[in-house]
């Protein structure tokens, strides 16, 4: 990066202050956007008939407990797994490391339920019971780890390969080095993917209400829609919006202990630490078991259920293709834009106040999908909205934390002296985060952007309630062919769900294997 | 915009009026049969198909700008539950009463069945004796002790089956027969029918209780080759006398056709329409035992006569009771 690109055009100086009241004005409208539905369920739950407040009722506290469970146990076993494998394949040699690295990326297009419906019903083919929190934990692990690979990867590929190399000329070896630099370094990026997985987990529905685990979602739905106490299910729903806040200020803690800049790439052509032995096979192993199991299992449940596909369910497949990829790239670019704006107020807008503001807007998450539409259901109907807005609405609020946490571990790798040297030069925000941030960003940015995309053509709760007439989406119809036990029908829009995933992290193989958060190559992809 | 949408339907509404439809059905062959009913009134069909709980919510809180004209629900309870919320509006029509049973429609004409399903025992012979099965009742029997595969209790059709048990039975009852039943269960609540069914063909559980049209589905061939030769090992036993559900559809309380909704209502009870309805997923007709080969097979059954309405307004009580005794 040169002076030159961050000087600013003629007259850029002047713009600046008003510009920043744009920014103001912009993360203001996300945050109300992003607590709107948020405050209407706390309204809801303080003044409705049945007031509850946050109170857990009668089996809250198992589901507490159970969500809980699940969260530490899915945690951990993600980050020990993510992050292994996110080392093996960014730091070491072995055979086939290049193919494993991309099919750490497979395990992002498999939904969870669709994991747990064919692990029961080829369960039940073999006498084998699937079901209960082992194999809860066991499907969730496998659907969410690859959040922390993700993260943790990228910061193990491009981040501090020069202490990496003294550590080698001191003769430490690859754990140590592992263990003593690479880990701490990458900290905050794998706290922000076990984050993400334990939001994840609490806001899971579909894979242990099929494995019969009660856990905070399953119960919020039945209470509000099979006990008709909406109420209750909001006082419930509080008690998981605790947990996620607790998961994201543990984030936030540990990510601000292992603060450290860098610019990135510190040195290329290090050559990686090569494996050989039962090491390598050992690598190999742990990095081909989890996506060939979460890939694998559906492709072998459809191979097996060949013969009962049915020809009338693949003729509106093209129609609900569409559909699901349409709504998916729409809510991605509304998330993505909504995330940034968050993310680089922190940096420009320094008023603590509107810091705590943008945290607590990033708590969609929080909410389980079922209760965001039921928020938004009683929003659109006084406000005459339409379902496919309050749609993409309900997609940006539930995803804004997926591409926001990556850009906020992102920026922290930023130094605040690349800020200070465009302010010094004149730039404006707008004219910073376009030469200077966005070229930065451009891997997280394209991670958080396909993650938003894959969560929504996964995506169930949201798309179930708030969806118009006559437009379905294949999570909807997977959903509801396999709630009535019909294999065959559910068979094709299942594939295409695996299908769109699968595109979707494919098109994340170049960031793996570029290394994304490297500074820009030179002036032209500064004025992009 | 939406004043102008609003009146340009208002205007069209005179000639072809369009229904909005919310289903807790999700079979294909349901659009084939509301094409049918177009290509016959032209009367167009905008389908929303959702889990009938969702869809309850949704009308409820879309309240009076609710698109939906139909409320197309599966399982007594639920009907009920939307009842008792006030989402439909009372209809009387000549041809409902002449077409659906007096106990399989709300006494005020706010609902209506339009299919009726059986929550049936599957037995395996080599794991029980099933001449001694022949009741709701045997199946708490502490002979069949560790043989007993049960549906956990977020099961509607379980929940129902209690709610019958107590309206015939009474509290105490079926306070009983819930213990004697939970203490023959063999291993954890399923969380569906299939597997259930696959494990009594397998042996893993000696008996269960399912619905008539999952059976009626692995026989037929529609899940597979192998479903179907394992589920002939199946032993299929109707009670005497037999729980009955129903699926059924009312007109919604903010409905701006109900002229054009009662005639949807009236097509999908008739023998013909309600014949479609039935066939898509094994049920039985609203009248008889229909023509579907497989449920002709099974036999007759002898209905309990429970009224359905009844059903839905013990559901609050017969879940308390399960949950009670350790139907979880």
């Amino acid at each position: 990066m040169t002076i030159h690109d961050l000087l600013p055009p003629a007259g850029a100086r002047a713009l600046a202050p008003p510009r920043r009241g744009l920014l103001l004005a912009l993360v203001l409208l996300v945050c109300l956007a992003a607590l709107l539905p948020v405050l209407g369920l706390g309204l809801f739950a303080g003044l409705g008939p049945n007031r509850h407040g946050l109170q857990l009722g009668e089996g809250g506290l198992s589901a507490l407990l159970h969500t809980l469970a699940l969260v530490l146990l899915v945690g951990g076993a993600g980050a020990v797994l993510g992050t292994t494998n996110g080392w093996l394949t960014a730091r070491c040699a072995f055979p086939g490391r290049r193919w494993l690295r991309i099919a750490q990326l497979l395990p992002l297009a498999t939904p969870a339920y669709l994991l747990a419906a064919t692990l029961i019903d080829l369960g039940s083919r073999l006498s084998w019971r699937v079901h209960g929190f082992t194999w809860a934990a066991l499907v969730l692990t496998l659907s969410t780890y690859s959040y922390v690979f993700l993260l943790s990867t990228e910061t193990f590929a491009v981040s501090g390969r020069r202490q990496l190399e003294a550590c080698r000329s001191l003769g430490v070896g690859p754990w140590g080095s592992f263990a003593r630099v690479a880990l701490p370094m990458a900290m905050p990026a794998i706290g922000a993917g076990i984050a993400l997985s334990g939001m994840e987990v609490v806001n899971e529905l579909g894979a242990v209400e099929l494995l019969g685990v009660p856990t905070l979602s399953s119960t919020i739905l039945k209470r509000w829609q099979n006990d008709g106490d909406p109420e209750g299910a909001v006082g419930l729903a509080l008690a998981a919006l605790v947990i996620v806040s607790l998961l994201v200020a543990a984030e936030r803690l540990l990510r601000r202990r292992s603060r450290r800049w860098t610019m990135g790439s510190d040195a290329d052509g290090s050559a990686p630490w090569s494996l050989s032995g039962w090491r390598c096979w050992g690598a190999q192993l742990l990095t081909l078991l989890p996506p060939l199991a979460s890939l694998g299992l559906p492709l072998l449940w459809a191979g097996l259920s060949l013969d009962q596909l049915q020809a009338d369910a693949a003729l509106d497949l093209a129609s609900l293709g569409v559909r699901s990829l349409s709504l998916a790239l729409f809510a991605a670019g509304l998330t993505l834009a909504a995330g940034l704006l968050l993310a680089m107020s922190r940096r420009w807008l320094p008023q603590p106040l509107l810091h705590k503001l943008s945290f607590v807007a990033g708590m969609g998450y929080a909410i389980p999908g079922a209760v965001m539409a039921l928020a938004l259901l009683l929003l659109g109907g006084p406000l005459q909205i339409s379902p496919l807005l309050l749609l993409l609405w309900g997609y940006a609020d539930r995803f804004l934390a997926v591409p926001k946490q990556g850009l906020d571990a992102a920026l922290e790798r930023i130094p605040p002296s690349i800020d200070e040297a465009a302010t010094g030069l004149g730039c404006g925000w707008l004219a910073a985060l376009r030469r200077v941030h966005l070229p930065l960003l451009r891997g997280p940015l394209l991670v958080g952007g396909l993650l938003v995309f894959v969560d929504v053509v996964k995506e169930l709760p949201l798309t179930f309630a708030l969806r118009p007439f006559d437009f379905d989406t294949l999570s909807v119809r997977v959903y509801q062919y396999a709630s009535d036990e019909r294999v065959g029908a559910a068979l094709l829009p299942a594939l295409l769900i695996l299908l769109l995933g699968l595109g979707a992290a494919l098109a994340l193989i170049p960031t793996l294997e570029r290394g994304p958060t490297r500074p820009a190559a030179g002036p032209e992809s500064g004025q992009g | 915009m939406g004043v102008a949408a609003a009146l340009g339907a208002c205007s069209l509404g005179q000639q072809t009026p369009t229904l909005g439809v919310y289903s807790g059905r999700h079979y294909n062959t349901d659009q084939l049969l509301y094409r049918r009913f177009t290509e016959q009134t032209g009367i167009r069909i905008k389908l929303l198909e959702g889990t009938d709980n969702s869809l309850i919510e949704r009308v409820r809180s879309e309240g009076s700008t609710t698109p939906a004209d139909v409320l197309v629900l599966v399982d007594a309870a639920r009907l009920e539950k939307a009842t008792q919320l006030g989402l439909f509006q009372p209809l009387r029509s000549a041809a409902l009463d002449r077409d659906v049973p007096a106990n399989l429609r709300d006494s005020q004409g706010r609902w209506f069945a339009l299919t009726r399903r059986v929550r049936l025992i599957v037995a395996n012979p080599q794991r029980v004796d099933v001449g001694a099965i022949r009741t709701y009742e045997d199946l708490a029997r502490p002979a069949l002790k560790g043989q007993l595969c049960l549906r956990d209790n977020k099961s509607v059709y379980n929940q129902s089956l209690v709610a019958d048990r107590l309206i015939q039975k009474g509290h105490a009852a079926t306070t009983t027969w819930l213990r004697g039943l939970i203490a023959n269960v063999n291993q954890p609540f399923f969380t569906s029918d299939i597997p259930m069914a696959r494990a009594v063909a397998k042996g893993d559980c000696g008996v269960a209780l399912v619905n008539s049209y999952y059976v009626a589905r692995l026989l037929s061939g529609q899940s597979g080759a192998a479903d179907r030769a394992l589920a002939s090992a199946l032993k299929v036993i109707l009670p005497d006398p037999s729980h009955v559900n129903v699926s059924g559809a009312g007109i919604t309380r903010a409905s701006r056709h109900p002229e054009a909704a009662a005639r949807l209502l009236e097509f999908l009870a008739s023998p013909s329409g309600g014949k479609g309805y039935a066939e898509a997923n094994n049920e039985y007709p609203l009248k008889g035992y229909g023509d579907n080969p497989i449920l002709r097979r099974f036999g007759p059954f002898r209905d309990d006569g429970v009224p359905i309405q009844e059903l839905g307004a013990h559901n609050r009580e017969a879940v308390q009771l399960m949950q009670a005794n350790g139907w979880n």
